[in-house]
């Protein structure tokens, strides 16, 4: 439909109120609510994510596409059961315990969401038992960590510890990064990925996911 | 005040008007009366209700501007740091500028292998005893991150190590409260007691803001700690523009401003007096990689703006030099980390750190540190103006040599060419000779000199009761934190 291909590109363009009115005309026109989203919001973001990585897009012009895509989502959100609702997972994101840095963390949340998962941010300073308790309640797929600090990247392998001493380890993926952090380090911890930036961390998520 | 900084014989640098500073001096107080920041400390919240401003659940502080314009005043306009041997060694004052290295780092490009690995303990000691050769380098910081200790004690060894290897000034950042008291302990240790630290301050706090617009525990903790010791202290804003500040530089301005204010009222509430260097930095996004990048074109002129803010208010500056994002010595690197240290050295930032900072902050280099010694040389002399007194001019001299004569034999010559810059690093040669030296790029003309710096310079070490009474504070605080040995 030529709407779809109209509202992807409004996505592309970061065109807020172009996508919110066109979300509103296509409901008032009776079109399917979860098509709104995979055919006409969604492939425009997906040109998104090529173009960031091509570097034909900056970061501020994806944050504007995501946006205008999340104002369209929350149009047709209450038309959609929530069992129906299309989404690629939930992540569990936070700082850990100790560090105060999110901006690396706020950019991986804006990637993810913009690839359609769904966010609970945690926020920073965010003690193991924290995450524990995050975990049981809104049972995400994927659990992630941030730290940019030497002295506070041991509080992830205490969180990972505690997750596993409560019998969730096993129903989460956890993944971590931030400057200092590596994959070996990833590995020596026991997690399940590492991601160097948003846009891997992005692609880590779709991985860990899709099994 | 006129903003500006008047350098010798006339050489003045200026980046913004006194209608400039105002503009973003009256929107900071304007973002601090409307916006006000979240402090998350019990005693400052209460520090700053009973002097007058207005909380908001809890711990949401609206400053009333005559709260900053009462601590601006109050606030000394120039502060001394002394070295380890008493002696004066920064005068935080007018346009004099200072230079010093960054904390921190996590990869140590080592000189002699060339390898991109971990700090060790006596990498630190290294690096910090070249810094306490170099003559343009003023003041020292931790450099690297320590990999061979416990975490929670890196930053009270890194102290220690600072300490014992060199007798400059340092700049040092404390993970909380408790590591700031055990290193006060240990510079008063140094210094002979803690009335003569407070009297002649051997180090600078760096302590900050968490933008946009709170204020940590911890970094409020070590601000009032500092308030009350008398230890010179920032409170310094390191912005993301484009995330955590505006991506313009007037509005990332207006907020750091806004944020090291907001420290400052509360330091002069605590201890009006206390000595405040006022500044900040800002390493803007890349929109591409998203990393935070320093010495950006837009980095260096934020520094004008708060050298003229700074003067505005009367206070000594900070600031940043000679860092880059290159990740080896190579032709980006000479290159941001030059610009960046003669603008601030024009701009008369007083004190400029990160100067061997490499991969925005991740990774240190001495070869590099020792090239920016170079240049900051090169920054320094040219700071000196050209001076036109009648012996200057040489006006007798040539009227000497006359009409086809020729300088080098001259007197006037002999007695002022040392005046001139005399490279160390750089080459001058003939193309035979520098061949005939082995063909050397600069960087490896800096990694063999840093080489045979390490091998042969011995800085004064500390007497033997300052070195047991360091190890008894540092054994004391392992079993406090519960580290091993
Ligand atoms: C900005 C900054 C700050 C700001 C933070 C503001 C904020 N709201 O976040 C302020 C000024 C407050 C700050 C404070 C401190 N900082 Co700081 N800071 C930085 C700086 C310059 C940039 C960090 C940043 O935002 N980068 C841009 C973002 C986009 O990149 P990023 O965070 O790396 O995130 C990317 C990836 O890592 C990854 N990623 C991040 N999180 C996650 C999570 C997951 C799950 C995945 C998959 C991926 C992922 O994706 C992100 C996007 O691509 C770095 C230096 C550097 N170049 O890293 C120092 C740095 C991290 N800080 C450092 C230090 C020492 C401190 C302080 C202790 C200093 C002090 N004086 O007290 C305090 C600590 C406060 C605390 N308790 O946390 C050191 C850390 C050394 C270490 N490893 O221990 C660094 C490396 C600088 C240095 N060399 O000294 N800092």
């Amino acid at each position: 439909m030529a709407e779809f291909n109209k509202m992807s590109e409004m996505v592309i363009a970061g065109d807020f109120a172009g996508v919110k009115a066109l979300t509103q005309k296509m409901i008032d026109d009776q079109v399917d609510p979860i098509s709104i989203i995979n055919d006409g919001l969604m492939p425009g973001m997906n040109v998104v994510g090529v173009r960031f990585k091509a570097g034909d897009m900056f970061v501020p012009e994806v944050m504007m596409s995501a946006k205008a895509m999340a104002a369209g989502i929350e149009l047709v959100k209450p038309l959609i059961a929530e069992s129906n609702m299309p989404t690629a997972g939930k992540v569990l994101v936070g700082t850990v315990k100790g560090d105060l840095h999110d901006i690396g963390k706020k950019l991986v949340n804006m990637m993810l969401e913009s690839a359609g998962f769904q966010i609970i941010d945690l926020g920073v300073d965010i003690a193991p038992a924290k995450f524990v308790e995050a975990v049981k309640e809104h049972k995400p797929d994927v659990v992630g960590m941030s730290a940019l600090l030497t002295t506070t990247m041991l509080s992830m392998k205490d969180t990972i510890d505690a997750l596993k001493e409560e019998g969730l380890r096993d129903r989460v993926k956890v993944i971590i990064g931030g400057a200092p952090v590596t994959q070996s380090f990833a590995e020596q911890i026991g997690a399940d990925g590492y991601a160097p930036d948003a846009a891997a961390a992005t692609d880590l998520c779709k991985q860990l996911t899709a099994n | 005040m006129a903003v500006g900084s008047l350098h010798h014989n006339g050489l003045f640098f200026r980046t913004l008007t006194e209608e400039q500073v105002q503009d973003i001096h009256r929107a900071s107080c304007e973002i601090l009366e409307q916006t006000g920041m979240v402090i998350h400390h019990e005693e400052a919240v209460e520090l700053l209700r009973s002097a007058g401003a207005h909380v908001e659940a809890g711990n949401r502080v609206y400053f009333p501007t005559h709260l900053v314009e009462k601590a601006v005043a109050s606030a000394p306009s120039r502060v001394t740091i002394y070295n380890r041997q008493g002696k004066p060694a920064m005068y935080l004052e007018g346009s004099k500028v200072y230079f010093g290295t960054g904390s921190d780092t996590l990869n140590y490009l080592d000189p002699v292998t060339g390898e991109r690995r971990s700090w060790r303990q006596e990498d630190v000691a290294q690096a910090v005893r070249v810094v306490d050769y170099l003559p343009q380098i003023d003041f020292v910081m931790s450099m690297g991150l320590l990999s061979d200790v416990d975490r929670r004690m890196i930053n009270r060894e890194q102290y220690a190590l600072m300490l014992q290897n060199s007798v400059k000034p340092q700049v040092v950042i404390a993970e909380d409260g408790d590591t700031l008291k055990d290193i006060i302990e240990m510079a008063a240790a140094a210094r002979g007691g803690k009335d003569k630290l407070k009297q002649k301050p051997l180090f600078m706090l760096y302590t900050e803001p968490t933008s946009p617009l709170q204020q940590p525990r911890e970094s409020t903790d070590k601000l009032l700690i500092a308030a009350e010791h008398g230890v010179p202290t920032n409170f310094a804003c390191g912005g993301v523009a484009g995330a955590s500040v505006p991506t313009t530089v007037g509005g990332a301005l207006v907020q750091a401003n806004a944020e090291a204010l907001s420290g400052l009222v509360i330091h002069q509430l605590k201890a009006p007096g206390a000595p405040f260097i006022y500044g900040y930095g800002n390493s803007p996004m890349d929109m591409r990689t998203m990393q935070a990048v320093y010495g950006t074109p837009e980095a260096v002129m934020f520094q004008g703006g708060l050298v003229n803010l700074a003067q505005y208010y009367q206070l000594p500056s900070w600031g940043y030099a000679g860092c880059s994002n290159s990740k080896v010595t190579d032709e980006q690197a000479v290159m941001e980390a030059t610009m960046f240290t003669l603008m601030g050295a024009l701009q008369g930032c007083n004190m400029m750190h990160d100067v061997y900072y490499m991969e925005f902050g991740l990774t240190g280099s001495l070869e590099f540190l020792l090239i920016n010694n170079e240049v900051i040389g090169r920054a320094r002399r040219m700071l000196d103006g050209i001076a036109t007194d009648r012996e200057s001019l040489a006006v007798d001299a040539i009227k000497r040599v006359g009409p086809g004569g020729n300088f080098l034999g001259d007197e006037h010559t002999a007695k002022h060419f040392k005046e001139n810059w005399l490279p160390e690093l750089s080459d001058f040669n003939s193309y035979e000779n520098w061949a005939a030296l082995g063909s050397k790029t600069m960087a490896e003309r800096a990694r063999e000199k840093v080489i045979a710096i390490m091998q042969s310079h011995q800085p004064e070490p500390v007497s033997a009761e300052v070195q047991s009474r360091i190890a008894e504070i540092l054994a004391q605080a392992r079993v406090h934190v519960g580290a091993k040995e």
